[in-house]
């Protein structure tokens, strides 16, 4: 009988793969439990889409963006608010995979792990999520953009509220295109993609800034260094020219006039090592987040590349690769002594009592350069502006600044870009504007930014 | 008047969520006061006979109802005698009182000087030698210096009153199945009525006519059948007659087989005849049986519908059970590795794999209980492992289960529809459930009965899913807690068995459907929509009855 008893501790294996298995299933719904609860098949919620039940979105000032209204999604009765909007929100569908609506939709319905998405009192209870966006500010961004392809984004990094983040092309979330997936000619490429966050494109001069550090970083005798620039270099047989001769540059007027004969040479004389390690460090080649929504990378990789290979690589050219957000948040760190704020886009979330759940809140990112550095930088990218890009386009405020016209060749015009900040306590703004297909990166970029930095200047 | 429905909608919603939170309350307190209860009726392990060394005069208590007397350090009774074999004869109690069994011993057992061999009665006083020792059984009161500890008298929760809680959730839930259509409907009061019949008749035919003590194992499996009926009367209340029917007759075989095992010669004597119709029904399985989603594992007779593997359980946990004796002489365990292969080679070409794997690991129990041997679980586990492996390799479909698990969120449409939904309505409930009746997995294929945990997270919420589910584990560890107090090894090692096929089963139904494990298509004990499977359970929930010793000693309390 005292050996029956002892051999029955086998049962307590059972038991213990029992509570094993347990402890999975509980960890997964502790953990996992909105995700799953808010599936689009979950009847609970629908009423055929995906988000009819849930509570609203609004931007910073309390301005509805999207809400529910007898089982169907409805957004803002601004056609510009809500396409400017769209990407952000995102769509009732749940195409726009980076949008607040498919990424909070856990928060939107309410779920909660107690009460699951049921309702002890029986009225739907979704969650009303505020973002830290003006939609006024969202909407100048796509007026401005009109039928170009871009992308704006603009934060405040100090305090890390996203204020602006708008991406064109895009489509009305209120009366979508009924072709809208089923197109085949390709007119509708790309509208489910939230630029700023998505994707990748071509920098140009704005790439000027990371070789810029790198020199500041490397070359001691940087500021009494010159360079002629006779319109033209040839390196290992091929040429790399300017849109004219500039003669003979400093440093400072290299940069302001974004000379590529210069600052190639200086790619190569710096090398691909000391390169690669400094734009690592400013954060190419990696990730970053939005509300744990990642970005597309930056991409700079001079692996194997020729000389003259290089010294395109040095003026954003080559291989080269700027994400918008990466942009701004590199902005962002040279304003704030080299290293940034993270970016938040909620500001709150809070249930049908106005009980708040969530609050965003500033928190420190990464470094992605030495304050030496940082202060150097921006120095020089505040001549930009004085010298060349006129400090008109900024009235009050003092902005450093940096261009870039991104050659992609194949009948396109380049990518025309802007990134910068204010350096002023009142406006601690960093942005990056992005405008496809665009003749002059001043006309185009440089106008956008402007009206931009002087909307964001007047809210408080 | 718009308001004033909208203010009854919401005082109806939250009357009915407060319903469940008190089900979700009553349950755990049932279920935890049942089984402290069990804990605190238990008798203490004190002897009621010792046996008195003649030579030495030592004296060593008699602790079990049955016990082995030899040379071998894991004998209950060790035996300091060269001369002595090492498992030489069993001591057990029987309803006519202490008999003594020689097993296959060398040198002999004997009573009073006269040889024995099987059944030998002793009484207070009598000796019995082996070997070169000679041990006087005496009572415990006539030996000085062994006194009964004297154990705390803890009031254990009255059966009546757990009865009474329990019919208060089953009325709450009643209520709540009466709400969970668009309009109040009286129908779902019927299965309510009929099943507290069925609780009631039981207690009173259990308590008061054959005058048992204990009520505990019962009043947890009314407590949980009732919440799988009126779980299932939220959805369809004809659903719910066959469900009550099978109630009512795993009931009847619950009591049945609680006579039956109470003579355990009786039941020694039956085992090849129930091993050989075990065999025969699976035959007739194969041979009659029905195809009904890819297993085989039904067969039609009349009106009724039954899955014959379901009963086999209990013959199988029986044929596998011995007494003390016969384990010290037949030791091999050939009989039982063969009548197994039969078992479970049947299932497999019944194609119902989820239940050839309960009967597996039923079997290691068994095996290792009666054995003890690693090496002979390790064997038998490699050949296991080994048709396992030949299984995925020739049936396909079966593989096809296992590339979609922990991968169904990516099969959300196709192979792991069901999973995906189980998981997203069992979330969608929380902890107290979205309403009886008022979820929506019940529309999915097999939600009453593999998916069930899932309907029940939905619907109930999930504290009363998992007290159901813990109440299962909580079976298994009092059966094993219990294991040596038993009245024969026949009853704690079928009680152990029973306890660990029906967690083991609850295991593979709840992981299945929450893709923990690969789905496998098996009932959840109690709960699960299924007549055969609801007498099985009730069946196998006997063997766990009979493992307590309270359960024969009959009309104890009665006597003043």
């Amino acid at each position: 009988m005292k050996t029956t008893g002892t051999r029955s501790f086998i049962l307590y294996i059972l038991c213990a793969g029992f509570a094993a298995g347990l402890c999975v299933f509980l960890y997964g719904l502790f953990v996992n439990g909105g995700n799953w609860a808010v599936q689009p098949f979950n009847k609970h919620i629908s009423g055929g889409s995906s988000v009819s039940a849930e509570g609203r979105v609004l931007d910073r000032s309390g301005v509805v963006l999207a809400e529910s209204e007898n089982g169907k999604r409805v957004y803002s009765n601004d056609e510009t608010v809500r396409r400017a909007m769209l990407h952000a929100v995102g769509d009732t569908q749940g195409y726009i995979s980076t949008g607040v609506q498919y990424n909070f939709r856990a928060e939107l319905s309410g779920y909660n792990f107690v009460t699951g998405l049921a309702s002890p009192t029986g009225q739907s209870s979704g969650n009303d999520l505020r973002l830290t966006l003006d939609s006024g500010l969202c909407s100048l961004a796509r007026q401005q953009l009109g039928s170009r392809n871009g992308a704006a984004a603009l934060y405040n990094y100090k305090t890390g509220e996203m204020l602006c983040m708008v991406s064109t092309p895009d489509y009305d979330p209120a009366n979508p295109p009924k072709d809208l997936t089923t197109d085949q000619t390709g007119k509708y490429d790309g509208v489910f993609v939230n630029k700023v966050l998505s994707s990748s494109l071509t920098p140009g001069s704005i790439f000027k800034l990371v070789t810029s550090a790198a020199a500041i970083e490397q070359i001691k005798d940087l500021d009494s260094r010159t360079w002629n620039c006779n319109g033209s270099v040839t390196i290992n047989g091929n040429k790399i020219t300017d849109m004219r001769a500039y003669g003979k540059l400093d440093f400072k007027n290299a940069l302001a006039k974004s000379s590529n004969v210069a600052f190639s040479q200086i790619a190569i004389e710096l090398g691909a090592d000391t390169m690669t390690a400094m734009a690592n460090e400013m954060g190419f080649n990696r990730t970053f987040a939005l509300e744990g929504i990642p970005s597309a990378k930056s991409v700079y990789n001079v692996n194997g590349a020729q000389p003259q290979e290089l010294g395109w690589s040095g003026v954003g050219q080559f291989t080269d690769l700027a994400n918008p957000y990466h942009m701004m948040i590199l902005m962002g760190a040279i304003a704030n002594g080299g290293t940034y704020v993270q970016p938040y886009l909620v500001q709150n979330v809070s249930n049908s009592f106005g009980f708040r759940t969530v609050t965003g809140s500033a928190k420190t990112g990464g470094q992605l350069l030495s304050p030496e550095t940082a202060a150097k930088l921006t120095t020089y990218m505040r001549y930009d502006v004085t010298s060349d890009y006129g400090d008109g386009l900024f009235p009050g405020m003092k902005v450093s600044a940096k261009t870039g016209t991104g050659e992609i060749g194949s009948g396109k015009k380049p990518n025309c870009w802007m990134v910068g900040f204010s350096s002023d306590e009142k406006t601690p703004f960093a942005f990056a504007v992005l405008v496809e297909n665009q003749n002059s990166s001043i006309a185009s970029a440089g106008k956008l930014a402007s009206a931009l930095m002087r909307a964001a200047a007047k809210i408080s | 008047m718009n308001t004033f429905l909208t203010a009854l909608t919401s005082a109806e919603s939250i009357l009915l969520f407060a319903a469940r939170v008190a089900v979700a309350l009553i349950s755990g307190v049932v279920v935890f006061r049942c089984f402290s209860s069990l804990r605190v009726g238990r008798r203490r392990e004190d002897p009621v006979v010792v046996l008195e060394d003649m030579v030495t005069h030592e004296v060593i208590p008699v602790l079990y109802w049955e016990n082995s007397i030899g040379r071998s350090r894991s004998c209950d009774i060790v035996l300091n005698d060269e001369t002595a074999s090492r498992a030489h004869a069993v001591l057990f109690r029987r309803e006519s009182g202490w008999l003594v069994t020689d097993t296959d011993s060398k040198a002999g057992t004997f009573i009073n000087g006269k040889k024995v061999r099987q059944n030998a009665p002793i009484l207070p006083g009598d000796t019995v030698a082996m070997g070169s020792t000679a041990l006087m059984l005496k009572r415990t009161a006539d030996v000085s210096g062994l006194k009964p500890s004297k154990r705390p008298r803890r009031p254990a929760a009255s059966p009546v009153s757990l009865m009474l809680a329990v019919t208060a959730a089953q009325l709450l839930l009643g209520a709540q199945a009466c709400f969970a259509g668009d309009k109040p409907a009286l129908m779902p009061l019927v299965p309510l009525g009929i099943l507290l019949l069925l609780g009631w008749g039981l207690y009173f035919f259990s308590r008061k006519i054959l005058g048992r003590v204990s009520f505990e194992l019962e009043t947890i499996a009314f407590l949980n059948s009732g919440i799988g009926i009126l779980l299932i009367s939220g959805t369809n209340v004809k659903e719910t007659w066959v469900q009550l029917a099978a109630l009512a007759a795993g009931m009847a075989l619950f009591c049945a087989m609680i006579w039956f095992l109470g003579d355990l010669d009786r039941a020694m004597r039956w085992r090849v005849a129930i091993g050989v119709l075990a065999i025969l029904l699976f035959a007739a399985n194969l041979l009659l049986g029905r195809e009904y989603n890819g297993a085989k594992n039904w067969i039609e007779l009349g009106p009724v519908t039954i899955q014959p593997s379901e009963l086999i359980k209990i013959a199988f946990i029986f044929v596998g059970a011995s007494t003390l004796d016969r384990l010290q002489t037949a030791r091999n365990l050939t009989g039982f590795i063969a009548f197994s292969a039969v078992c479970m080679g049947a299932l497999f070409l019944m194609k119902d794999f989820g239940t050839a794997c309960i009967f597996f690991v039923t079997f290691l129990i068994i095996a290792f209980m009666r054995s003890g041997s690693f090496r002979t679980i390790a064997l038998i586990c490699s050949v296991a492992g080994l048709g396992a492996f030949l299984i995925l390799k020739f049936r396909p479909y079966v593989a096809q289960r296992f590339a979609v698990w922990g991968h169904v969120w990516e099969h959300a449409s196709d192979s792991g529809y069901q999973q995906t939904r189980v998981l997203s309505y069992s979330a969608s409930g929380g902890l107290f459930g979205v309403g009886l009746g008022r979820g929506s997995l019940k529309s999915v294929f097999a939600a009453q009965s593999d998916l069930v945990f899932g309907m029940l997270c939905e619907e109930l919420g999930l504290i009363v899913a998992l007290i159901a589910v813990l109440s299962v584990a909580g079976l298994l560890l009092y059966a094993r807690s219990d294991a040596t107090r038993s009245r024969s090894t026949l009853y704690s090692i079928s009680s152990c068995a029973a306890a660990g096929m029906l967690l083991f089963q609850a295991c593979l139904n709840i992981f299945g459907a929450t893709d923990v494990l690969p789905l496998t298509g098996v009932t959840l004990p109690f709960i699960s929509m299924g007549g055969s499977s609801m007498v099985s359970v009730w069946g196998l929930l006997a063997f766990i009855k009979a493992g307590d010793e309270r359960t024969y000693a009959v009309r104890r309390r009665r006597k003043p």
